[in-house]
Formats: structure tokens, C-alpha cells, sequence
């Protein structure tokens, strides 16, 4: 299946979209530019002193890439380790500068809300209660014009 | 009766013969019950959401989509006999078994709606043009739900005549999109349930903040029309002209979303 193949893929159905009844934690990566986030869900389970994911799901308020990045970054988490999490992040968070300033602002938002997630997670084994958080990202969705202004 | 909605209105956009019409006027028979039914839980003051599973709709053959809904629409039958107001549990259930018994003897045939063909029928568009018109496609059809669902929820909580009004029209403008875009999304082989809508869209806070940022985007997604019309009006005229005359209909809801707004403000005012 080509690139564009498996775009049309995640628009037709993304994997893992809609909400866990009774998640262990949940985290939100957040466009402060124009209000577009995205809510991550996690199910977690301790295997060998280790933190994996057993179930994750995202809902997103943003475009069709937000989705796309979504249903492809939560494909890669679910089953792995917060060890293998975290590089799906930085792997994710360190081609942003490779890619169209769009596409970089929605795969930001995902990977911060993962991280934003697995912080909650790892919070909440001190304190139960502990609230969700919210990381901005830093990327802008505005293209710039010729002049470089956004 | 959401997913029932959605997935006639799918069966309806992957048919190809004169039952099309039909479904389409089913689905908008259970979109009413959708709302006879949410006006009933707001009565007995019920929580309620518009959170539902993800629908899926990729079926080989029509019957199979057909088969899934009876079985939906018997077991809802089946949860109508709990409602307190028999009257109106008694109207929707006859709707059901009519339903049902014309779906039943609907004539079979092969779904081509997710072909992933990428192209329109009688029109030969370059790459850029179908990518841009794919991602359209994705992008609207969600955008159009969503609004159904948000000035759905607005009018089922407000008693206010002249903007029940407003709210309904658009509702019916965005019915209207939904189904253009859903009907080209099958011919392009792409046909897809929108994703679910996240409940802070639709319970809306601040109605005013709502309103001026809809009116925004309305204007960001006639631009879009306008781009996309020049995009495929090279190469097919049939296209350029049906985006051409979406973007006058987004003048026309920034009209009204402008009224209700005035009205809204005046109504804070007042208070």
C-alpha cells in the first residue's frame, strides 16, 4: 500500500478514535493558536515493573491530519512500554521540522498528548486524584506567506 | 436512533438505484425520532450525550448494511415498550415495522462506495485537484455533522421561537451538505462515517463566543469553496459550479448566525 493509500486508510477509518470508560489516565495536547486539541486516553497495565499500555484511544477537535496522526501514533503505543512510548514521542516530536508546518502542528498535538497522558498515569500511582494535563504545543498550523509573516 | 440515522443515510449514499431515495427519506424519519426522543429525555430531565460507538459501514453487498440496521431498529422497537409516553412510543414503532418490512424486500446490489477508486464519474481530475478534493471531502462531511449535532442541541434546549427557526435552517442546510458531500464521497470510492463528536462542541458554554467563531469559519470554509472551485473548475465545469453555489449558501448562514447573534446580544442586554 503506497503513502497516500494508507492516508485515505486513517481518513476512512481511524484505528482507536472514541473514549475508555473508566481510563487510568488522560492527557490533552492543545493548538493555543485557534482552540484545535486532541484528548488521549489510557488504559495501563504494570507488567514486570514495567508501565504498558493495554488500550489507548484519542478524540481530536482539528482537521483530517490531527485524525491521520492520531489513528497512526496510537497504533504504534498500543501494547508497547512507557520506555517505547516515550521514543514513539521524541521520534515523532524530532521530524516535525521535516514536514509542512500544518502537518507538524497536528502530530505535535498527539505526541504531547500521549505525553501529557503517561504524565498523568505516573502522577496518579502517588496521587489518585491528580487532575489532567494540558501541554500547548509549539508548532504553528499557519502556513507562512512569502514574507515570512504567519 | 443516531447510529440508525447515520448508517441509513450510509445505505442511502452506497445505493444506486431508485431505493436511494428512499433511505434518504428514512433517515430523515429517524432523524426526527432522534429528536422526539431527545426532547422526551430533556422532558423527564434525563442526562443525556450524543456519545455513540464508531459505526461500521464497509460492507460487500447492500443487504448486509440493510440486515444490520433491521437488527438495530428491532431491538430498539424492543427498548420503546420501557417509554413512559406510549403515545409517542406507539408512532415511532409503527414507523419501525413499516420500515423494516420495505427494507426487507430492497433489491440487493454490490457496493462500489469504498473502492478507494479516487475518481468522480465523467471527470478527469489531476492529482493536486483529486488530493485537494479528497481531503474537501473528509474535512466537510465531518464539518456538516457536526453543526447538525450543535444546533440540533441548541434548539432541543431553547424555547425561543425566532431562533428555533434560525437553528432549524441551518440544520436543514447543513442536512442538505451532509448528503452532496456524502453522495460524492461514494462516487469517489471514499465513503466514510463522520468521527464522533466531542461533547464540548455541541453542549456549548458560551453561545455569543460560539456564534462569532461559527461565523468565522464559515468564512474559512467559503474561501475553501472558492479555492477548491478553481482548483477542479479547469477540469470540470459540472464541479466548479456546485462549489461555486456552496459558497453563496455560506453567505447565507453567516446572514443568519449573524441575526441569531444580534438577537442573542439584544436578549443579554434585555436581561
Amino acid at each position: 500500500m503506497d503513502a497516500n493509500a494508507q492516508l485515505i486508510e486513517h481518513m476512512m477509518n481511524p484505528r482507536n478514535y472514541g473514549s475508555i470508560e473508566n481510563a487510568d489516565a488522560q492527557g490533552i495536547g492543545k493548538n493555543p493558536e485557534n482552540g484545535e486539541k486532541v484528548l488521549i486516553h489510557l488504559k495501563v497495565k504494570e507488567e514486570a515493573d514495567k508501565s504498558v499500555i493495554e488500550d489507548i484511544k484519542f478524540q481530536a477537535i482539528g482537521c483530517s491530519t490531527t485524525i491521520v496522526a492520531g489513528s497512526i501514533i496510537t497504533t504504534e503505543a498500543k501494547g508497547v512500554d512507557f520506555d517505547r512510548a516515550e521514543d514513539i514521542i521524541a521520534f515523532t516530536l524530532g521530524m516535525l521540522d521535516r514536514v509542512p508546518p500544518e502537518e507538524a502542528a497536528c502530530s505535535e498535538m498527539v505526541a504531547v498528548a500521549l505525553k501529557a497522558a503517561m504524565d498523568v498515569y505516573t502522577k496518579r500511582k502517588i496521587d489518585p486524584e491528580y487532575p489532567v494535563i494540558s501541554y500547548k504545543i509549539n508548532n504553528s498550523c499557519e502556513i507562512p506567506d512569502e514574507k515570512g509573516k504567519q | 436512533m443516531h447510529e440508525v440515522w447515520l448508517e441509513t443515510m450510509m445505505a442511502g449514499f452506497m445505493s444506486s438505484q431508485e431505493k436511494r431515495e428512499q433511505l434518504f427519506d428514512f433517515a430523515a424519519i429517524f432523524f426526527r425520532h432522534f429528536t422526539w426522543l431527545e426532547n422526551e429525555l430533556i422532558k423527564i430531565g434525563e442526562t443525556y450525550d450524543y456519545d455513540r460507538d464508531m459505526v461500521s459501514i464497509e460492507v460487500e453487498k447492500l443487504s448486509d448494511l440493510l440486515h444490520h440496521i433491521i437488527k438495530k431498529l428491532s431491538a430498539l422497537d424492543l427498548q420503546l415498550t420501557g417509554s413512559p409516553d406510549r403515545m409517542l412510543a406507539h408512532r415511532i414503532s409503527s414507523d419501525i415495522h413499516y420500515i423494516i418490512s420495505v427494507m426487507r424486500k430492497m433489491e440487493d446490489e454490490r457496493i462500489g462506495a469504498f473502492s478507494r477508486a479516487l475518481r468522480y464519474p465523467g471527470v478527469v481530475l489531476s492529482k493536486e485537484a483529486t488530493q485537494a478534493f479528497t481531503r474537501f471531502l473528509f474535512e466537510e462531511s465531518y464539518k456538516e455533522y457536526e453543526l447538525i449535532l450543535i444546533y440540533n442541541y441548541l434548539k432541543a434546549h431553547s424555547d425561543d421561537a425566532y431562533l428555533n427557526r434560525i437553528f432549524q435552517i441551518l440544520i436543514d442546510e447543513s442536512q442538505f451538505h451532509f448528503k452532496s458531500f456524502g453522495n460524492m464521497m461514494a462516487k469517489m470510492g471514499i465513503l466514510s462515517v463522520p468521527r464522533i463528536v466531542m461533547k464540548e462542541l455541541y453542549e456549548v458554554e458560551d453561545i455569543v463566543q460560539f456564534l462569532e467563531d461559527g461565523i468565522e469559519e464559515e468564512l474559512t470554509a467559503k474561501e475553501e469553496c472558492r479555492v477548491l472551485s478553481e482548483a477542479v473548475g479547469k477540469e470540470s465545469a459540472e464541479l466548479a459550479a456546485f462549489f461555486d453555489f456552496i459558497t453563496m449558501q455560506e453567505d447565507y448562514h453567516i446572514t443568519l448566525m449573524k441575526e441569531a447573534l444580534a438577537h442573542y446580544r439584544k436578549k443579554e442586554m434585555d436581561d
